[in-house]
Order: C-alpha cells, then sequence, then structure tokens
C-alpha cells in the first residue's frame, strides 16, 4: 500500500469516523445539557427568538457595520468561498465519487474554482491577520485558534499546490493535512461551524421569550 | 643499377598489394549499421543557392518574402529568435546564478550589524503612555501584504532558484515536486499581490511623500552619523521602502500578468523581458524586505508595537518621529524631553 492508498484509505475512513462521531457527540451533548427550566411566564415565543436569533446575526447591527465591515466581508468570502470549493471544485466532486457517494454534483470551471480560491485564501489571510492585530482579539484568542486556522489554512495550501495534479506525493500530502484537520476538528473551535446555530438560538431563544423584540 | 631499380620497383609492387590485402581482411563488427541501407536520398539542392550561413541568418532574420519560412509561426516570418538565447544566457549564467545571493548578503550585512552595534534602544526607556500610530485597517493591510508576499518569495525563488539549488541536492525528482507545487501556489497568490498592493498604497500613501526634512535624513544617514534626526510620520527610510514596494510591486504585478496571461502580447520579447523584470524586481524586494523586518523586529526596540499594537510609546515617537509626535501632540517634543529629564 502507497503513502496515498494509506492517507486516502484508511486514515481517511478513520479520521471521517471520529470527525462524524466527534460532532455528533459534542453537538448531541450540547443539545441534551438542556437549559434551566425558566419559571417565569413567557412574553413571547422562543421558537421564534431561536429562529430570529439565528437570522439577525447574519447581518451585523447598524451601529457596528462600518467598524465590522472587514471582518465581514473576510468572513462572509472566506466560508462562502470555501463551501464552494469542498463542494464543486472537480477533484473534490471525483473523489466525492469515488470514495463516498455517487453524486451528480456541478463542476466549477477552472477559472471559477482560482476566483473562489483566490477570495477563500484572501478571506482566511485577513481573518488571521485581524486576530494578530487587533489587541482585543490577539487577547482573546489562544493556541485553539490559531492552530485551528493555520489547519485550515494548510488544507487549502497544499490543496492549490496540487492543483497540477502532476505528483501523487503532492496529493497525499494534501489529504494527509485533511485527515489531521478531520481529526483535529470536534476537539478545537472549529466546531463554531455547527454550533453557531445553537448559539445564537440559545440568545435569541432567551430574549424571545422575554418579549424583546431582536 | 637497372636491375637495382626493378628489383626495388617489383618489392614496392608486392608490398602495397599484401597491405591492400590485408585491409580488405579487416571486416567490421557484427552489430554495424550500414547507414546507406533502406534510406533514400533526398532532393538534391535543398538549399539553392544559399549557403548555411545566408540560410540560417534569413531564419533568425525572419523574411516574410522567402517561401522557405512558410513554416515560421509569426506573421513576419521569424522562425529563430536570438533574443531568446541571449534571455536563456542571461537568466541562466546571471540571474539564476547571482540572485540568490543578493538576500544572503543583506542577511549577513544585518547579522554583523547586529553583533558589532546592535539593537537600537528607546534612550530615555519606555515611558508606558502611547500614541495612536496606525488604525486596524492599516494593520491589517499591511500584514495581509507581508503574508501574500512570503508565499510568493518562497514559491517564487523554488521557481527561480530550484534547478541550481534543489535538484544538486535533493534529486530532480524533489525539485519537480516542489516546482510543481510551487508554480501553482504562485499563480494563485499572484492576483492577491495585487489585491494588497493597491489596498497597501491607498491606506499608508498619506504621509509617504518626500519633505525637505527627509534631506538631513539623508545626510545624517538616519542617524547613523549626526546625532538625532528630525522625522515626521515616516522617516526617509520607511518612504523608500514604501515607494520601493509600490513602484517594484507595480512592475512585478504587470510582469506577473503578462506570465500568466501570455496571449495578452505578440511580442515573444516582451514576455523575455517580463520574466527579467520580475525575478530581478522579486529578488530586490526580498533583498531589501530582510532590512524592513529587521528594524521593525529586533533591530529597533518599540517598532513592532506600531504593528501589533496601533500604538508607540512616546518616548519612541519623540526618538524617532518627533515631527509627528509633535503634530498628533500639539507638545514640543525637545521641551517635553527636557521636563521628563531627572534634575
Amino acid at each position: 500500500m502507497s503513502f496515498l492508498e494509506f492517507v486516502e484509505g484508511p486514515l481517511f475512513l478513520v479520521a471521517s469516523a471520529i470527525f462524524l462521531l466527534g460532532v455528533v457527540w459534542r453537538v448531541g451533548g450540547i443539545i441534551l445539557i438542556g437549559r434551566k427550566k425558566d419559571i417565569s411566564p413567557p412574553k413571547g415565543s422562543a421558537a421564534m427568538g431561536f429562529l430570529k436569533g439565528n437570522l439577525r446575526h447574519f447581518i451585523p447591527r447598524g451601529i457596528f457595520a462600518k467598524r465590522t465591515a472587514l471582518h465581514l466581508i473576510a468572513g462572509y468570502g472566506f466560508h462562502l468561498a470555501l463551501l464552494v470549493l469542498v463542494l464543486f471544485a472537480a477533484p473534490h466532486i471525483a473523489f466525492i465519487q469515488d470514495r463516498l457517494v455517487n453524486v451528480n454534483l456541478p463542476e466549477m470551471p477552472r477559472w471559477g474554482f482560482i476566483l473562489t480560491a483566490e477570495i477563500s485564501f484572501a478571506g482566511l489571510i485577513m481573518l488571521w491577520v485581524r486576530r494578530i492585530s487587533d489587541p482585543v482579539m490577539r487577547l482573546i484568542s489562544d493556541w485553539d485558534d490559531h492552530i485551528g486556522s493555520w489547519l485550515t489554512f494548510l488544507v487549502m495550501l497544499t490543496g492549490c499546490l496540487a492543483l497540477q495534479e502532476s505528483h501523487g506525493f503532492l496529493r497525499a500530502q494534501h489529504m494527509l493535512v485533511v485527515d489531521v484537520w478531520l481529526i483535529y476538528f470536534p476537539f478545537s473551535r472549529l466546531m463554531h461551524a455547527f454550533t453557531f446555530f445553537l448559539s445564537r438560538g440559545n440568545s435569541g431563544a432567551t430574549y424571545g421569550r422575554k418579549g424583546i423584540n431582536l | 643499377m637497372n636491375n637495382l631499380l626493378r628489383m626495388v620497383a617489383v618489392l614496392l609492387v608486392l608490398l602495397m598489394g599484401v597491405t591492400a590485402s590485408q585491409a580488405q581482411s579487416v571486416r567490421p563488427p557484427g552489430n554495424a549499421v550500414n547507414l546507406d541501407d533502406g534510406i533514400e536520398p533526398g532532393p538534391p539542392n535543398t538549399l539553392g543557392d544559399l549557403s548555411d550561413s545566408d540560410f540560417w541568418r534569413n531564419y533568425r532574420g525572419g523574411d516574410p518574402n522567402d517561401p522557405q519560412q512558410i513554416i515560421g509561426p509569426r506573421p513576419d516570418g521569424v522562425v529563430l529568435t536570438t533574443t531568446g538565447q541571449h534571455w536563456r544566457a542571461l537568466r541562466e549564467n546571471y540571474i539564476r546564478k547571482y540572485a540568490g545571493w543578493a538576500p544572503l548578503i543583506v542577511i549577513g550585512i544585518l547579522a554583523v550589524f547586529y553583533v558589532l552595534i546592535g539593537p537600537m534602544r528607546i534612550k530615555s526607556g519606555r515611558s508606558g503612555k502611547t500614541l495612536s500610530r496606525f488604525n486596524l485597517t492599516q494593520r491589517v493591510s499591511h500584514w495581509f501584504m507581508a503574508a501574500v508576499f512570503i508565499l510568493l518569495g518562497i514559491s517564487g525563488l523554488i521557481i527561480l532558484l530550484g534547478r541550481p539549488l534543489i535538484a544538486p541536492f535533493l534529486g530532480k525528482e524533489v525539485n519537480s515536486i516542489m516546482t510543481s507545487a510551487a508554480m501553482q501556489g504562485h499563480n494563485l497568490f499572484g492576483p492577491l499581490f495585487i489585491v494588497a498592493l493597491v489596498w497597501m498604497f491607498i491606506k499608508f500613501v498619506r504621509g509617504n511623500f518626500f519633505q525637505w526634512v527627509d534631506l538631513k535624513w539623508i545626510f545624517k544617514l538616519g542617524g547613523f552619523f549626526g546625532g538625532h534626526v528630525s522625522s515626521h510620520e515616516f522617516n526617509f527610510g520607511e518612504k523608500s521602502w514604501f515607494w520601493m514596494v509600490t513602484i517594484v510591486g507595480t512592475v512585478i504585478s504587470v510582469t506577473g500578468v503578462l506570465l500568466l496571461f501570455p496571449w495578452l502580447v505578440e511580442d515573444l520579447r516582451i514576455l523575455q523581458l517580463s520574466t527579467i523584470l520580475h525575478g530581478l524586481g522579486a529578488v530586490g524586494l526580498i533583498s531589501v524586505l530582510f532590512g524592513h523586518i529587521y528594524v521593525g523586529t529586533i533591530g529597533m526596540e518599540g517598532s513592532l508595537d506600531s504593528m501589533l499594537k496601533g500604538e508607540v510609546d512616546e518616548h519612541w515617537a519623540k526618538e524617532h518621529h518627533d515631527l509627528w509626535y509633535e503634530k498628533v501632540t500639539g507638545k514640543s517634543a525637545s521641551e517635553t524631553a527636557k521636563e521628563e529629564e531627572p534634575s
């Protein structure tokens, strides 16, 4: 078994299993832990608050819009472009069809891939340099934040370095970093990809029940 | 006498006969190939009345009326370009040979400087009071440019120097893998450099225009000779670096775009010139960058705060940018310095 076959085969399966079980365990744990029973009479709908809390956070508040413009653009740029890359890049579609599930996803043209990758890289770099340049962000950031950012960056970088598909080693290198990323994911703040809606919803439900207009 | 001559003549004839028969007995090796076998003679006189020199001169110069040049790939009939040979010679014999030395020499000079003279301390120590120097957008644009430039610098040096530096030591296969990866990375991050360059220019151009006070900085070599030098928000060294990044960065960007999309120009010489300018400009920027990093980190106490925290110590501001200090505080740098001196 070659190194490429190992990282794309057994190691990828193990990493995916850890990822899936870890995510289910973390999200399930948060849901099962529940909330302290609120005995006060409700003044509004908690469920509507949950929904509104989630939707409202997609747009910044007017007074913060200018201050958070950079964060907003970089954040949306990075996350959306990364999602598009993962799902619609031709090599990813081939891999998904070959190894995971036979779905027909539309392939991005090469220029689309390059453009999306540029946006994603620009967004991630900006978010990270903001983390080290803003004193408050630097204060509340720890190793977990930096490792998560760097691992994600390395996944993207090694993927793009293997774009020519000329050497198996470059593909193996990319897959190895992907495997490490999948294993690290459930135990880190990268979990925000799955927990953000619970966090926003929790705040929204609390406010909604109290009748606060979000 | 005549008989003697006849005998000599007979002997000579016999000797020649023996030599000829011996020569005929030398046979070709079994695996020898007779070049005449199976090859039909080509059409005669293909060159016409041209000599070889005229023929190649025409090919090189490109004569559109010469029917022999109809295979030429270009409309003007040029098949071979000597500029290509000159470009290759320049790239192989000079740029690839010496480019790697420039950053190393700068690093060496900085190391010697650090060992002999050491870092530039804040003479009056830190005051504990700070002044706001760069806002968040300026800092992010600076670090964004730094991140992209480092990625491009590393990948570019692998592309340029991989063959002479990596292949002999790590092998051609490793060089091939690294160069393939570097090429993809370089092409991908190149456009981000243009974004970073424009963004940084907009954010920093104010305060970076040259002023008369900069002449004093030049004459005193930034304070190394002749004591304190006054400067505004940016001193002459910083301004020079800003304009170097702007101008050379623009050249690198334009030439990079041409190399990424070679069909934008018809003249091959522009592309050849682009590779030269791109490589030289990048190596120049990388070399000077080490000086910038040195002064911004270990070379000058308090400098890094401006780009990490956005704030600098007041004493740092007074010592290095006294005119800027006076502008933002409304106080005299020299008078406040005297007031703070222990009596």
